[in-house]
């Protein structure tokens, strides 16, 4: 009796303008995924089908993650954290090369990518951090020093694997959830003239060369249209040529005669654009938008701090994801190897997502509820 | 967005972890933050796809359609029995499309399948990166990167096609001439049009890279053998393959076919030349033309020394028509000059005819009257010399025996001026271009008194007269023009305007147009004193004491007239000075024409600083005319003998029709 009221609550409590939209977004990307390998032959083809399987377990895992209430995780918390930090540990000692940056960790045939994982445990442990913490003057330095290492540990972890675009997806994700507390003034001043003072020693020490000629070629894109410059020129071209009502679908000449480079998984926008024109990109920036808003409103509306900062930590991994893939495929943000949400193609990718859409839903669900009956 | 979204947030307490009023104010912050950055991508989604969307519609476009060149074929050389003079052959070329080729993983490999040295290597690259770091549209089109590559290797760059991005391999046609060089000067070579003549000729047509006719048939009849190129728009991926497809992609028109450049049947005979530069072969330089006297036509011109014009047509690469240009205008025998059109010489003797025409036709001579000839002629101060001591001769013997001093007297003694002389040369085309239109043609000279006059400082000398009157002193002549005078003086007066293309034809074979025999003049001369002249032609070969007698072949028929021309003395330096006693040496003529009666050919051989002419150039002459003896026989047979059977049964049907003829009848 107990579960069955509890089940028919649950599905009262169903953020149902949440789920749609991401459902949309997905289908959007399998659409697309299958016009936008079309232009290969055998297995590379078949690339949709695998991201139907990859959402249909993502969608399992997210499952299971919203049937627990989240303040369970709050426990777990640096667990799961400490698991994440050790797996990136692992890949230094167990990965293989691929295009020249060991990110992968192999079981058998099944690969994974412990640093799209380390996105959801750093948002948990972040948010566990904070919810002990309660402030009611703004923070010091100081006083952000722990969160501050949270991030930054697995950050240059995954910058020496070298992956650009994952470590600055995980300090934007600190930003945001630092946005979020009261910090002082003088203590924000100070930090912006540390970066400012730190941005050439990282530039020159930290950054590889081919993550500087990114930086490089994304300031004056024409320098080197042959190499380096040719994807974010070709992305842009594509995106230029599906006006405002597109060219219709499987009809993109720019993916269609190979002009655009990783189109399954950086760059899957472009093909969409090409296709369906601004209107097209229109509706997706909104779905995005709407997502991102969604998570925040769906923060604000969280019982306590440690669901309001999961929140907010979900919201922002989404929102720096689109925003940054999309930046950089319209040439307005360095090409950085970040994925689209439940649009490009990958398994670790596409599970983190969902597992963020899973986090967002989980808080949403349980605005309602009371304190657990374990807790 | 505050009202529906942002419901209010329960506030104060002291802080708790479940206090959410540090977070309470930020929440907006974030939210709006969101918007604003989408918002803004939005923006340059706007820019991009309506405000740019043509602009990147078009490279779009240009991204994926390309229009390529058909190639056409230039337009075959046959000679007037059909056999090919020139031709064009494939030669495979590389081109590269500078901005599409990676100069880090491709061009090594290209490198090493093509094989090209260290040196070219660097000046390939230093181009390369020149054309990558232009703005422009140069670094898009494709530029000739190597010519004429070997089969091998052009199968090495098949292999590894798919590796070879921005690399195409694309057939060119080259010119090919299958007698090399026999026949170079008149029928030329092709060179690459240079940038200067570019500008000019963009607009008919031609690109960087093109060749074009440069010397001789080539050059003169380029529009027609040219034709014209036709081009194509197809479809390429960004590795550069051919795509199917492109309808609604790719405007119209989509394709324009080549037209295919004109056959030429020219008026040469391949066999007549190579029995020419046979003839020929003793002697290191000179000229021969073999003409048909009755039309005009050019059955043979040679010049020598010749060259191959297949080295200078590109088929072999630039480093091969550049040495060949080099040995080309290095040669002290000057290879490069058409000495048959190109070159003006005195004529000597060979002129004597028409001084002795000059006179019969004013009638100042009695042709049966005697001269004394000691062997000199004193006038003047000075001394005209005569080749030895003729004893009493007449017009006859004068022309047989080539006697100087018979000719000093008409111009001293009867009148015959330099005016008279020039008068009647200038009817027999002397002094003016024969238009053959093939070469830079020399006009020669007929000098009269007024033009001696003002080159001497207005100072006129009897004695020129005397040095006009045996084809000395400023009179020269082109050896087609001494051909075109003596085919004049075979047929009876008809001067041709020389022709060497017989007709224009289509691929196919079909005749577009065809070239009759154009007279430039009907000399107005009587008959009795052409015979005469005609009478001493054929004594000068076939009477003991004729200045060729002693060359004459047996069963060669022909009537002529030697020439030993005096050059002017040469002083030479340096490494020339050796060479001197060769280039003061006198040149010898001979011009002819055959049979004796009913002529057919005119020929004329001019051997540079051969000597004297009844030793040098007759010999010549007398091969070449008893090849085209043998020649016509033989073409005569093989035509009887492959229209007999048809002939014959025509023949028999109408013989049995008609009555018996009368005169036909045979023992």
């Amino acid at each position: 009796m107990l579960m069955r009221s509890e089940l028919s609550r649950e599905r009262d409590h169903f953020d149902w303008p949440l789920f749609i939209c991401a459902a949309i977004i997905a289908v959007l990307g399998v659409v697309n995924l299958y016009s936008a390998t079309s232009v290969y032959q055998g297995a590379r083809a078949e690339l949709y089908i695998s991201q139907v399987y990859w959402l249909v377990l993502g969608g399992i895992l997210g499952g299971i993650l919203i049937a627990v209430d989240y303040r369970h995780l709050e426990r777990l918390g640096y667990v799961l954290y400490t698991f994440g930090v050790f797996t990136l540990v692992l890949v230094f000692v167990l990965a293989r090369d691929v295009r020249g940056s060991a990110r992968w960790i192999e079981f058998g045939s099944f690969r994974f990518q412990p640093s799209e994982f380390m996105k959801i445990f750093l948002v948990i442990a972040l948010a566990k951090y904070l919810h002990d913490d309660p402030r009611s003057e703004g923070r010091s330095l100081r006083e952000l020093a722990v969160p501050a290492i949270l991030t930054f540990v697995p950050a240059l972890l995954i910058l020496k694997q070298p992956d650009l675009g994952t470590a600055t997806i995980l300090t934007l994700i600190f930003l945001s959830v630092v946005a979020l507390t009261r910090v002082r003034l003088k203590s924000v001043l100070a930090v912006l003239a540390t970066a400012g003072a730190a941005a050439p020693i990282v530039w020159t020490y930290v950054l590889l060369p081919y993550q500087r000629a990114r930086v490089t070629t994304f300031l004056d894109p024409e320098q080197d249209l042959l190499h380096r410059g040719w994807h974010a020129h070709h992305a842009r071209v594509a995106i230029g040529n599906g006006g405002l009502l597109g060219n219709g679908f499987m009809h993109g000449t720019q993916n269609q005669f190979f002009f655009i480079p990783d189109q399954h998984t950086d760059f899957p926008f472009p093909v969409y654009a090409e296709e369906w024109g601004f209107l097209g990109s229109v509706l997706l920036v909104l779905l995005y938008g709407f997502l991102a808003v969604w998570g925040v409103r769906v923060a604000s509306l969280a019982k306590d701090r440690f669901g309001a900062v999961l929140g907010v930590g979900a919201s922002a991994l989404i929102f720096w994801h689109a925003l940054i893939n999309l930046g950089m495929a319209s040439g307005v943000m360095p090409v950085v190897g970040v994925t689209l949400p439940l649009f490009s193609y990958g398994g670790s990718s596409v599970t983190t997502m969902l597992l963020a859409v899973a986090l967002l839903m989980n808080v949403s669900m349980r605005r309602h509820a009371g304190v657990p009956s374990r807790l | 967005m505050t009202m529906g979204l942002w419901p209010g947030v329960p506030g104060g307490g002291s802080p708790g972890r479940s206090d959410v009023s540090e977070f309470r104010r930020r929440f907006r912050w974030i939210g709006l933050g969101m918007v604003v950055l989408f918002l803004g991508l939005l923006g340059r989604l706007f820019q991009l796809q309506v405000l740019d969307a043509e602009e990147n519609k078009a490279i779009a476009h240009e991204n994926i359609v390309r229009r390529v060149t058909l190639a056409t074929t230039r337009g075959i050389v046959r000679d007037r029995n059909g056999k090919v003079l020139s031709a064009s052959r494939p030669a495979y070329n590389v081109y590269v499309v500078p901005e599409r080729l990676d100069m880090q993983s491709t061009w090594p490999k290209l490198v090493d399948y093509l094989g090209i040295g260290v040196d070219e290597r660097a000046r390939l690259e230093a181009h390369l990166t020149a054309l990558r770091a232009d703005d422009g549209v140069r670094k898009r089109q494709q530029i000739l990167l190597k010519e004429d590559i070997s089969r091998d290797a052009v199968a090495i760059l098949a292999t590894h096609d798919a590796e070879l991005t921005g690399v195409e391999v694309v057939p060119v046609p080259v010119r090919y001439y299958p007698f090399e060089e026999i026949g170079a000067h008149v029928l030329g070579y092709m060179a690459e049009v240079d940038a200067e003549r570019l500008t000019t000729l963009r607009s008919a047509g031609y690109v960087e890279g093109d060749r074009i006719g440069a010397t001789g048939v080539e050059r003169a009849w380029e529009s027609y053998l040219r034709g014209s190129r036709g081009w194509e728009k197809v479809l390429v991926d960004a590795k550069g393959r051919r795509k199917q497809g492109g309808a609604g992609i790719i405007e119209e028109p989509r394709r324009v076919d080549p037209i295919p450049g004109r056959d030429l049947r020219v008026t040469l005979d391949a066999d007549m030349q190579r029995a020419i530069e046979k003839a020929m072969r003793g002697e290191l330089a000179g000229g021969v033309a073999l003409i048909d006297v009755r039309s005009g036509r050019i059955l043979g011109l040679y010049s020598k020394p010749s060259y191959d014009p297949n080295a200078l047509s590109g088929g072999s690469g630039k480093q091969v028509i550049r040495d060949a240009f080099r040995r080309l205008y290095s040669d002290p025998l000057k290879p490069a000059l058409d000495k048959t059109v190109s070159g003006a010489y005195p004529p000597g003797s060979t002129f004597k005819p028409f001084t002795a025409l000059a006179a019969l036709e004013k009638g100042l001579i009695d042709p049966r009257a005697t001269v004394q000839c000691k062997g000199f002629l004193s006038f003047g101060k000075r001394t005209f010399r005569c080749t030895h001591v003729h004893g009493a001769v007449d017009l006859h013997e004068a022309l047989a025996e080539s006697c100087n001093v018979y000719f000093y007297r008409l111009a001293a003694e009867y009148g015959v001026g330099m005016d008279l002389i020039a008068e009647l040369g200038q009817r027999y085309g002397f002094g003016a271009r024969p238009g053959l239109g093939i070469n830079a043609e020399a006009s020669g000279r007929m000098p009269t008194r007024a033009w001696m006059t003002l080159r001497n400082k207005g100072q006129f000398r009897l004695g020129y007269g005397l040095n006009a009157a045996i084809g000395q002193g400023a009179t020269t002549v082109t050896v087609l023009q001494l051909a075109l005078a003596y085919a004049a003086l075979a047929n009876g007066g008809t001067l041709y305007q020389p022709q060497i293309v017989r007709a224009v034809e289509t691929s196919a074979g079909t005749v577009v147009q065809e070239f009759t025999p154009r007279v430039r003049r009907q000399i107005e001369i009587r008959p009795e004193n052409l015979a005469l002249v005609q009478k001493a032609l054929t004594a000068g070969v076939n009477e003991a004491g004729g200045t060729a007698y002693k060359a004459r072949l047996a069963g060669v028929e022909m009537a002529g007239k030697t020439g030993t021309a005096q050059v002017s003395h040469k002083v030479t330096r340096g490494a020339e000075a050796e060479r001197v006693w060769y280039f003061n040496r006198e040149h010898a003529w001979f011009a002819a024409y055959a049979p004796t009666k009913s002529p057919e050919v005119a020929v004329v051989v001019l051997v540079e600083h051969g000597g004297a002419g009844g030793k040098h150039a007759a010999p010549v002459a007398f091969e070449v005319i008893r090849a085209y003896q043998e020649l016509m026989h033989a073409q005569k047979s093989t035509a009887a003998s492959s229209t007999r059977g048809a002939a014959g049964a025509r023949s028999g049907q109408g013989r049995a029709a008609s009555k018996p003829d009368p005169g036909g009848g045979r023992p």
